[in-house]
C-alpha cells in the first residue's frame, strides 16, 4: 500500500505506534481479501446501518434553483450519519485484528455515536474523546454514546474540541497499544487509516452512482460535500474520480468569513504541514504552531483535511470553497422547510454552497448534494441562534 | 568525538549513569529559562531542551502545560535558538533539543538545523518522526553534522532497531514505558530486559526517559545497563511548584537522583 498521495499523507508518529501501523496495515489488506469478512460487512451494512441509503430528488429545492438536485440521504443510515460505514468497518477489523478496546475520538459527536454503536454491536469495549467545548455544544451526542454503552471522557488541554481530543487519543492509544485499536473517524491521521476510511465511506459514491443512473440515465454535472477531515466528501468522490466531466466541490467552513481569521478553511488560509500523523494543509502561525479554528459546526472545526484531499486539488480534480457559519444557518432553516429535513450543521455548509452554485449555473443541471448527515444534534444549540 | 560522545565515554570512565535534565524552552518565560538551564549546566550531563509545541501528542499534561506557558510567554523558534545560543556561550555541556516535526518543516528543514548548528545544538530528536520519515531530516542532519537522536520503546522490535540504530546516532532515546512522557510508574520489568537486547544490537549508549523520578529506578536502570536518564516532568513540576529564583531545590534533587 502506499503511504503517500503525491507528496502529502505518511507516517509522522512516535515510533511506539509504528508496529501497529504496520500491523494495521497487513491486517487490513487481508481483511480486504477475506471473503466471510467481506460478507459480514455487507450484510452489517444492509441490516445494521440500512443501506442502501436513498438518493432522494429534492423537488422543491430543483423547482426554487431551476436544477435539478438529488441529496444522497447519509443521514438516514443508522445512527444518523455517514460516519457509521467507517465505525462498523474498522469494528470488523478490529475484531479481525482480535483487539479487545476501541478508542475514538470525536468532535461532532456523530463519529462517536458511530463508534459506541458498532462497539454494542459488535461486543467491544468503547472510549470515546472529546473536546469540553463539543460536549456541551453537541450535547444529545453526549447522551447517546453513554446510553450505547461508551465511557466519554472530556478534553480540557488546547482548545478543547476535536484537535485535542485527537491528541488525547492518540496518548490513549500510544500508552495502550496491545489491545487498543484507534479508530480514526476521518481520512486523516497516519498511513494506513486515509486509505482504510476512505474505502469504508467509498459506498457512499458506488451506491450514488448507480443510483442517479438508474433515475437520470446519466452521471450527475456537479457533486457537493462538506469537508472537515474529509471522509464524507472522499465517499461520494471516490468512484467519480475518473469520470472527468464529474465535477466536484468540497465545502469547506468559513466561520465568521475568511477576513475574520476565525475559520476552519484550510485551503483559504492554511499551509503545507504536518499535524496528528500526516503531512497536509494545516492552519498554523508562521512558526507553525496550529492556530485554533472555528465553525458553528464541530465537524468541520479542524485545523487540518485528509492529505488525499490535497492530493486531489493539486490535480486540480476538486475544487474547494466555504461557506459562512452564517450561509450554513441559513441553509440548515431551508431545508428543513422546503424539503422537511434537518441536515447536520456540516452537511448545510454543503446545501449553502450548492445552493449559491445552483442560482449561477445554467437551467437543469444536474447536481448531488451529500447529506452526510441529520440535524437531531445541533437543535439545543440552534435553539439559542435561529430562536425557534 | 563529539560533545555527546566524549560525555559518555566520561562518564562510562567514571561508572555513572548520565543526567540529563529535559525542560522546556522559554518556560516558565525566557529569562528565568535562560538562568535554570545555565544553573543545571553546572549540575548534568547532557541538557536536552524542548522547543514548545502546540499539540505535543507523545508528551503528558506536564510538558503540555509547560509548552503552552512557555508559547503564551511569548516563545518563537527563533527565540528558542537565541535562547540556546546565549546558554552555549556559557558551557560546553552537550545540548539536545526535542522538536516536533511541523516546527522543523515550517522552518525549512535545512534551514533548522543550519540555526541548530549555529546556535551551538549537538542532537535533534523529533519525536512524530520515525525511520520511515527519517531520511530527508536525515540528510540535513548530516550536512550540518548534528547526531540524529532516536527515540525507541519496547514495541520496537529486534529488526527494526536494526535499521534504526543505522540511523541513529549519540544515543538512544528508550521510553521507560510504552506511553507518553511523565507517566510515573515503577521501571517495568519488559524495559529492563529491552535494555539488555538493545546492548546486543548497538554500542550507541542508552538513555532512559518518560516518568523518572525516584533514586530507585535510576539504581535499577542503571544495574540494567542503560547509560543515562532523562529527567522531565519531574523536574519542570519541581519548577512550578518552587521558587525559580532559587534553583538549589532543582540541583539538589538533581543530586538525590546521582547514581
Amino acid at each position: 500500500m502506499k503511504s503517500y498521495f503525491g507528496k502529502f499523507g505518511g507516517q509522522f508518529v512516535p515510533e511506539t505506534l509504528m508496529p501497529s501501523l504496520l500491523e494495521l496495515e497487513k491486517a487490513y489488506e487481508r481483511f480486504k481479501k477475506n471473503e466471510s469478512m467481506q460478507a459480514e460487512l455487507k450484510k452489517l451494512q444492509r441490516d445494521f446501518i440500512g443501506r442502501p441509503t436513498s438518493l432522494y430528488f429534492a423537488e422543491r429545492m430543483s423547482k426554487a434553483t431551476g436544477q435539478k438536485i438529488y441529496l444522497k440521504r447519509e443521514d438516514l443510515a443508522h445512527t444518523g450519519a455517514h460516519k457509521i460505514n467507517n465505525a462498523i468497518g474498522q469494528g470488523l477489523l478490529a475484531k479481525f485484528m482480535g483487539k479487545s478496546r476501541i478508542i475514538a475520538e470525536t468532535g461532532a459527536g456523530q463519529h462517536g455515536v458511530a463508534t459506541a454503536a458498532a462497539c454494542a454491536k459488535l461486543g467491544l469495549e468503547c472510549v470515546v474523546y472529546m473536546g469540553e467545548v463539543d460536549m456541551e455544544r453537541q450535547q444529545p451526542n453526549v447522551i447517546r454514546m453513554r446510553l450505547l454503552g461508551a465511557k466519554v471522557v472530556p478534553v480540557t488541554s488546547g482548545s478543547r474540541t476535536l484537535k485535542d481530543a485527537i491528541n488525547e487519543a492518540i496518548r490513549d492509544w500510544i500508552t495502550n497499544i496491545e489491545t487498543t485499536h484507534y479508530m480514526i473517524g476521518s481520512v486523516l491521521g497516519p498511513h494506513p487509516y486515509p486509505t482504510i476510511v476512505r474505502d469504508f465511506q467509498a459506498v457512499i459514491g458506488r451506491e450514488a452512482r448507480s443510483q442517479i443512473l438508474s433515475s437520470e440515465g446519466r452521471l450527475p454535472d456537479y457533486l457537493v460535500a462538506c469537508v472537515g477531515g474529509g471522509s464524507n466528501s472522499v465517499g461520494l468522490f471516490h468512484q467519480f474520480i475518473n469520470d472527468s466531466k464529474v465535477k466536484m466541490i468540497g465545502v469547506e467552513a468559513g466561520g465568521y468569513g475568511i477576513r475574520s481569521g476565525k475559520h476552519a478553511a484550510r485551503f483559504a488560509g492554511g499551509r503545507e504541514g504536518i499535524l496528528h500523523g500526516t503531512k497536509s494543509f494545516v492552519l498554523q502561525n508562521a512558526d507553525g504552531q496550529i492556530t485554533e479554528t472555528h465553525s458553528i459546526s464541530a465537524g468541520l472545526d479542524y485545523p487540518s483535511i485528509g492529505p488525499e484531499h490535497v492530493f486531489l486539488r493539486e490535480l486540480g480534480r476538486i475544487k474547494y470553497v466555504s461557506a459562512t457559519d452564517e450561509e450554513a444557518l441559513s441553509a440548515f432553516r431551508y431545508l428543513s422547510e422546503t424539503e422537511g429535513i434537518i441536515p447536520a450543521l456540516e452537511s448545510a455548509h454543503a446545501v449553502a454552497y450548492a445552493l449559491k452554485l445552483a442560482k449561477k449555473l445554467p437551467n437543469k443541471k444536474l447536481i448531488i448534494i451529500n447529506l452526510s448527515g441529520r440535524g437531531d444534534k445541533d437543535l439545543p444549540e440552534m435553539e439559542k441562534g435561529l430562536k425557534i | 568525538m563529539n560533545r555527546i560522545e566524549t560525555a559518555f565515554t566520561h562518564i562510562k570512565k567514571e561508572g555513572k549513569l548520565a543526567m540529563m535534565p529535559f525542560l522546556v524552552a522559554g518556560f516558565p518565560n525566557f529569562s528565568q529559562s535562560l538562568k535554570i538551564l545555565k544553573v543545571l549546566s553546572q549540575h548534568s550531563d547532557l541538557l536536552e531542551i524542548g522547543f514548545p509545541y502546540s499539540d505535543p501528542l507523545a508528551d503528558g499534561p506536564v510538558i503540555q502545560k509547560a509548552d503552552q506557558v512557555a508559547l503564551k510567554a511569548g516563545s518563537t523558534t527563533s527565540k528558542v535558538f537565541e535562547l540556546i545560543k546565549n546558554l552555549r556561550l556559557t558551557t560546553e555541556i552537550p545540548i539536545t533539543v526535542l522538536v516536533y516535526a511541523n516546527l522543523v518543516y515550517q522552518r525549512g528543514i535545512e534551514k533548522f538545523y543550519r540555526d541548530a548548528r549555529n546556535a551551538g545544538i549537538d542532537g535533534v530528536l523529533i519525536p512524530d518522526v520515525p525511520f520511515e520519515e527519517i531520511s530527508i531530516f536525515l540528510k540535513a542532519a548530516k550536512k550540518y553534522n548534528i547526531d540524529n537522536i532516536y527515540l525507541i520503546a519496547t514495541t520496537t522490535t529486534p529488526r527494526r532497531l536494526n535499521k534504526i540504530t543505522k540511523v541513529a546516532q549519540g544515543y538512544l532515546y528508550l521510553t521507560s514505558v510504552v506511553g507518553i512522557t511523565g507517566t510515573q510508574k515503577d521501571i517495568p520489568r519488559k524495559t529492563l530486559q529491552y535494555i539488555k537486547q538493545i546492548k546486543r544490537q548497538t554500542r550507541l549508549p542508552i538513555a532512559v526517559g518518560f516518568g523518572i523520578s525516584n533514586l530507585s529506578q535510576v539504581k535499577k536502570l542503571k544495574i540494567n545497563g542503560a547509560d543515562g536518564v532523562i529527567i522531565g516532568s519531574s523536574l519542570i513540576k519541581l519548577i512550578q511548584k518552587s521558587n525559580t529564583n532559587n534553583p538549589q531545590t532543582l540541583i539538589n534533587f538533581l543530586k538525590n537522583l546521582n547514581y
